[in-house]
């Protein structure tokens, strides 16, 4: 029995599909971007979920499962593709993985470099096997993805990403070489997760205007971007895609690469994007994840929730109200049933002015 | 002094003027060659070698900071001008008398343990130093008590600390704690960064400043540093 969550009246999966009708739906999707959190849920440590795509399952479930939310993302770090091409990855107790150290330090080792096998490198056969036992166990009522870094960030975690950003003026052609390879093994992996029944979801934080130019990102990272995406668009898939801090300059680049939804953090103006490219892409995100998720109370969610949909709310190709990055493992689960809530209240269709948040 | 003197001086000054904005353009510009070749200018004219770096080698990278700031200039270009202008100052530095080096401020910065992500730190290192600091780098995953034991050790002014992950922030009071704890905190102040950190957080930990990027991280300083003298006068 596909039930959904109690609070609810449709399942995610029965409320996406009207969302993108245009038909009556009971609340805006909303997907508070649970990665490690997880592991509080079914109270296992952070590093326990990394390479066992049982747990990792099992947590990810549990929290949809807990709070209703209308996408699970199976999740752990944005490493586990450059691991599994020679990247090492620290990996503490009980706290999120980081990058140890790149797969090679010399441009020269480029040539060594082999696209990762989903099937037998790093941590991803158990993420796909996470992902296989997600879909199986929640498939038909929620959309279940697996994330996936994308190229021009994970070619920054094989030659690291300092040494990445002088390449691009020093050395043009070994960046795009690392763009290369690592387009390779995303398109690999994403052909794994779309083979276990779920939808790559990208993420591509060095992409941000952040870190590079806009026009750098349309030199090293939308043509890759753009061919991962098609390739995964051929199997019929949507493609939600991420960048973190500003992105204000490279939204109408977002769309052009081809995304059928853009995942943006609360380092932008959302009323900007919706101005911008609400009416060709849907919106996601921009909840801060830091001060308002992990630090603020319930009350300050809400108010977060409210100014976000009195912005989108009527965005021409709707909008997902979501945190703007993945959330600290650390997040209160009060906040999250603060953002659900605070969704279901506004109800929908929204209406302006019902709610809408003062000051 | 003659007339013909004096013309010659005036022209020489010019030269001179010439020589540090070509100094500093090429930095702007990313042109390491062309920094290496005027450097090299520098020393066999025996120009002012404190002058050259102040005037054309850090007055390029602070253009390069203020570009940053305005979002013209992004990571990879000041980096790129940060390698430009070491590569001057490489040449440079031997000639320098030790008085001109003297008395400067002393940071010790570091991104706190649990955190590898070191660009921030180091664009931020590259503007202090810029800047006119005197910089202690730990490096990056450095432990709360390394970056006190360090400033106690150096008798550093500020400590700077970097991280991009929130499972780390902790870690950033821990550092404002232990320098309570060894009776440290009245002599050095404590400024933080890095993409989930905000003012609100600086002000919770009681660090004493926050900055959002490497431009204003060198602005903070300054202005920690002076508001100290006004205070002790």
């Amino acid at each position: 029995m596909e039930t959904g969550h109690m609070h609810d009246k449709m399942t995610p999966v029965e409320r996406l599909e009207a969302y993108a009708r245009g038909g009556a739906i009971d609340r805006l999707p909303c997907v508070p971007i649970v990665g490690n959190t997880a592991a509080r849920i079914i109270g296992v440590k952070v590093s326990e979920l990394r390479n066992n795509g049982r747990l990792l399952a099992e947590a990810q479930v549990a929290s949809y499962r807990l709070f209703g939310y209308d996408n699970i993302r199976v999740f752990t770090d944005l490493y586990v593709l450059a691991e599994a091409m020679g990247a090492s990855v620290t990996v503490p107790d009980d706290e999120t993985a980081y990058l140890g150290a790149p797969a090679i330090d010399d441009v020269a080792r480029i040539r060594q470099l082999e696209p990762a096998d989903p099937a037998s490198d790093g941590c991803l056969p158990e993420h796909l096997e996470a992902t296989r036992i997600a879909v199986r166990e929640v498939g038909l009522e929620v959309p279940v993805t697996t994330a996936l870094t994308g190229p021009f960030t994970n070619a920054s975690f094989l030659i690291g990403a300092e040494e990445i950003a002088r390449l691009v003026y020093k050395e043009p052609a070994a960046v795009h070489a690392l763009c290369s390879v690592s387009l390779e093994a995303a398109v690999r992996y994403a052909e794994a997760i779309i083979d276990a029944g779920a939808t790559p979801s990208l993420t591509d934080p060095m992409s941000s205007s952040t870190v590079i130019s806009p026009v750098l990102f349309r030199r090293f990272s939308l043509p890759y971007l753009k061919r991962l995406i098609d390739h995964i668009h051929a199997s019929g898939k949507k493609v939600t895609l991420h960048i973190c801090g500003k992105t204000n300059r490279i939204w109408r680049d977002m769309v052009d690469a081809g995304a059928d939804c853009i995942s943006i953090d609360n380092r932008i103006d959302l009323a900007d994007a919706v101005r911008e490219v609400g009416d060709r892409v849907r919106l996601m995100g921009n909840v801060d994840p830091t001060e308002i998720m992990l630090e603020g109370s319930p009350a300050d969610v809400r108010r977060a929730v409210r100014a976000c949909v009195t912005k989108a709310g009527q965005a021409q190709k709707g909008y997902v109200v979501a945190s703007g990055c993945s959330l600290p493992t650390e997040t209160p689960f009060a906040n999250i049933h603060a953002m659900l809530d605070a969704v279901r209240e506004i109800g929908f269709p929204v209406a302006k002015g019902r709610f809408q948040e003062r000051g | 002094m003659n007339k013909t003197n004096e013309k010659r001086e005036d022209a020489k000054m010019g030269d001179e003027r010439q020589l540090f904005q070509d100094l500093s353009d090429a930095v702007v510009a990313m042109d390491e060659d062309r920094v290496v070749e005027l450097a090299r200018t520098v020393i066999e004219n025996k120009i002012d070698v404190y002058e050259a770096i102040e005037k054309g080698l850090s007055h390029g990278m602070e253009r390069a900071g203020q570009l940053f700031e305005e979002e013209e200039y992004f990571v990879p270009e000041l980096l790129v001008c940060s390698d430009a202008m070491y590569a001057g100052l490489d040449l440079l530095r031997p000639y320098l008398t030790q008085s001109a080096e003297g008395s400067k401020r002393k940071v010790v910065i570091g991104v706190i343990e649990g955190d590898t992500h070191d660009i921030g730190k180091n664009l931020v290192k590259i503007m202090l130093e810029t800047g006119g600091f005197d910089l202690h780098d730990l490096g990056r995953d450095v432990p709360p008590a390394r970056f006190v034991q360090k400033a106690r050790e150096v008798e550093a002014d500020i400590i700077a600390i970097s991280t991009l992950m929130t499972t780390t922030m902790d870690g950033m009071a821990e550092v404002v704690k232990l320098l309570e704890k060894e009776r440290l905190r009245d002599r050095v102040k404590v400024i933080v960064g890095g993409g989930p950190i905000s003012q609100g957080f600086a002000a919770r930990i009681g660090a004493d400043g926050y900055a959002a990027n490497a431009g204003a991280a060198v602005n903070l300083a300054r202005s920690l540093i002076d508001g100290d003298r006004a205070h002790a006068r």
